[in-house]
């Protein structure tokens, strides 16, 4: 597959319109690639734009096409979901005006250091840099050892010509969205469908009463053949993009799997699990290892599924902290499973119906 | 107490200066090769950084050889490295190895000044003082002798003098074990170089600087011995980083080193405007500069899935074409060969030659 730099570079000059976006355009379209920070802050960020009357667009799902041209745009060396990001922005340079992108310095605020991963970073960065001519970004950046969520707008609230008192009630009603869709995180909702149920309360509503029906029935289903209960941990970018994880939550729930992810344990657990171990900085990679110790020594549950891409540095640490962790001591089966951009579909296949069967298999020997 | 430490270049001529006056036995490991790295990532977690990887090695190998105390810097950065030791040292110990580990920066500073109470003759912090004192002095004096030697090899008659005469006066400076036997040492060592038989051919040489992720620029194990390839080839070598500005850096002891680092971090800004917790500042500036400097060229040097070198990389074609400076990355991991970097290095040193006999009009 070839594109050339110079035929998308002129597709998108002539779909750009001329208006300069720091000053005050009507309805200004700002794109939000549905990937990495979409996960943890979209309704958050969706609400902030309405609310200063901008309109938002966002990437389609990923799929192939959008896979290939972010790994052609992107460094050879660097972890899928960058590449995928790198996908969505390339799509999101012809249907917005702007690209709204998240830097992620510091999402907590505590007495030590804290930082993400230096892709979350250098990521507005490394798009401006890495394309021939640079889309217009507006930053969304996240520093909460220096500064504060509210702050964090700051560069939004500029591009749109939001006033003060605007941009205040669009931030307070951004908080409320936020809050909810986090709870619904920790109800064990999937982001997507946490996102509906959030921006678009009737609709989703109505949809969740049709679908109430056969889930509670395919769960009554499962409950009479021996159910299994399999915590899946991972980032969220990763777990719930479909394409690139080959839809690993649905599979794992064909097997008759009753499944948790690691956002459901709430912060307060994460932060009991890890005083007993000495820290890290990165935050993210923090709430997983936090998970992982929570889930080791839960009683219902039968095993734990860690889930990583190639080439993600803090993984390759935390990773390995956590697989220690269970090999040493006993408690629930557990398994790494490390996906990219070529893993096939296939393999994860196997692979989910392996860790079931071997769960199975040891709980009748018992 | 038998101390140990992986090895970065030529550090451990220091590293163990210091810890040898506090009266510790130092057990410095074998030089890096091909087999240390293999054995380090036989344990090392599949796609952890290549410096992990030998580091551990590292470490086995001093294990093997009876150390019984591993140390590390460690700490709290957006890098991977600061998770280094912690890591090693669980794994090792998982592995059924038994030591004390010290870990600088994570340890409270107070621990390690302890930790050598029990080996260090009179009064502690004398002898801390003193020992920080041969530490500093060899730092420098290695950085000296290595900048000298770059300095001539391009011009040398007979290849591979210098570095040879660069390898005597190291051994005689980490042999010296007074202030004044170090004077003496690195006397004799600028001798060495200083009468090595030269060859003027009245042309300048090639001018390259070296940018990247510290260990890979430092270490001749895993770049494939770069500086010295590439002064053989006749190319004066300008590497950003030296092993006295990476092990005085954080100690703020030495105020050419703060500035400088101020320096990167504000003309990197335009371009990575938040610390990554690496070297990008300096591998973005270095590359600025080189520009500046009238150098021919760039090599950036990082390891596979470095994490802050991983954005350099997206950036630095950008200043590639904007500062008219060829560029060449070597990505490095436990696979690359040899001759794949000799290849490349030629292709490279080819092509700045023929750039400077038909000079280009800049587009």
């Amino acid at each position: 597959m070839q594109i050339y730099r110079g035929e998308r570079t002129v597709a998108r000059i002539a779909s750009c319109p001329a208006a300069d976006p720091y000053g005050t355009v009507d309805n200004m379209r700002i794109g939000i690639p549905r990937a990495l920070s979409y996960y943890r802050y979209y309704p958050f960020l969706k609400t902030v734009i309405e609310g200063m009357d901008g309109e938002v667009v966002l990437s389609p799902s990923t799929r192939k096409s959008l896979l290939e041209k972010g790994a052609y745009q992107c460094v050879d060396d660097i972890c899928v979901p960058v590449k995928v990001y790198f996908g969505h922005v390339l799509d999101l340079m012809e249907k917005a005006d702007c690209l709204l992108i998240s830097r992620l310095v510091s999402v907590e605020k505590s007495n030590c250091d804290t930082y993400t991963c230096p892709k979350m970073i250098g990521l507005p960065d490394m798009v401006r840099h890495s394309m021939e001519e640079a889309p217009k970004i507006i930053e969304h950046i996240v520093d909460l050892q220096n500064g504060s969520w509210k702050s964090s707008i700051k560069g939004i609230a500029k591009a749109l010509g939001a006033s003060p008192s605007v941009t205040r009630k669009a931030y307070r009603e951004a908080m409320e969205v936020q809050s909810s869709y986090e709870k619904l995180l920790l109800a064990g909702q999937t982001p997507e469908s946490a996102i509906e149920h959030v921006l678009n309360p009737h609709g989703a509503a109505a949809q969740d009463g049709e679908h109430s029906a056969p889930n509670s029935k395919k769960e009554h289903a499962v409950h009479k053949d021996g159910q299994i209960k399999i915590a899946l941990i991972g980032h969220e970018y990763l777990i719930h993009d479909a394409y690139v994880s080959h839809s690993l939550p649905d599979k794992l729930r064909s097997q008759g799997v009753d499944l948790i992810y690691s956002s459901q344990v709430t912060p307060e657990a994460i932060n009991q699990e890890l005083g007993k171990h000495p820290e890290i900085s990165w935050s993210f990679e923090k709430e997983l290892l936090g998970a992982a110790y929570h889930f080791q020594g839960r009683e219902d549950i039968d095993g734990v599924m860690l889930l990583m891409c190639f080439a993600c540095g803090p993984d390759s640490i935390v990773g390995e902290m956590i697989s220690r962790e269970f090999y040493r001591s006993e408690g629930p089966a557990f398994t790494t499973m490390v996906i990219d951009e070529h893993t096939g579909e296939a393999g994860v296949a196997t692979r989910v119906e392996a860790f079931v069967d071997l769960i199975r298999r040891s709980s009748v020997r018992l | 107490m038998k101390i140990t430490f992986p090895h970065m270049g030529n550090s451990y001529i220091a590293l163990s200066a210091l810890t040898g006056s506090l009266g510790a036995e130092v057990i410095v490991p074998p030089r890096p090769t091909r087999q240390t790295i293999d054995l380090g990532a036989l344990h090392a977690p599949e796609f952890v950084c290549l410096p992990f990887k030998v580091n551990m090695g590292d470490n086995i190998r001093a294990l093997e050889m009876g150390s019984d105390t591993l140390a590390m810097v460690s700490g709290m950065w957006a890098c991977r490295f600061g998770y280094y030791g912690r890591l090693q040292h669980q794994i090792l110990r998982d592995a059924g190895y038994e030591f004390d580990s010290i870990l600088l920066g994570r340890d409270d500073l107070r621990v390690v000044y302890n930790k050598f109470r029990s080996t260090a003759k009179g009064n502690l912090t004398l002898a801390w003082a003193r020992a920080f004192r041969l530490f500093r002095l060899k730092a420098i004096t290695v950085d000296c002798i290595e900048t000298r030697a770059r300095a001539v090899m391009p011009f040398e008659k007979e290849r591979g003098t210098t570095t040879r005469k660069m390898k005597e006066g190291l051994s005689m400076v980490h042999a010296a074990s007074s202030i004044d036997e170090v004077k003496k040492a690195r006397a004799s060592a600028v001798d060495l170089l200083d009468n090595i038989d030269l060859e003027k051919t009245g042309e300048k040489p090639l001018q390259i600087a070296i940018v990247g992720e510290i260990y890979t620029v430092l270490e001749p194990a895993i770049n494939f011995d770069i500086e010295r390839r590439l002064g053989e080839k006749g190319i004066l070598v300008h590497p950003v980083m030296s092993v006295y500005k990476w092990l005085f850096r954080p100690l703020k002891v030495d105020p050419s080193i703060t500035v400088s680092e101020r320096r990167a971090r504000k003309i990197a800004k335009p371009y990575v405007p938040y610390v990554l917790g690496g070297e990008e500042h300096q591998t973005i500036t270095g590359t600025i500069d080189a520009s500046r400097k009238g150098y021919d060229g760039v090599i950036h040097l990082y390891p596979f899935t470095c994490m802050p070198e991983n954005i350099c990389r997206s950036i630095l074609p950008k200043l590639e074409s904007k500062y008219d400076m060829p560029l060449l990355n070597l990505c490095l991991d436990e696979h690359a060969s040899p001759t794949g970097i000799e290849t490349r290095l030629e292709a490279f040193v080819d092509l700045l030659k023929q750039r400077r006999k038909k000079p280009h009009a800049p587009s």
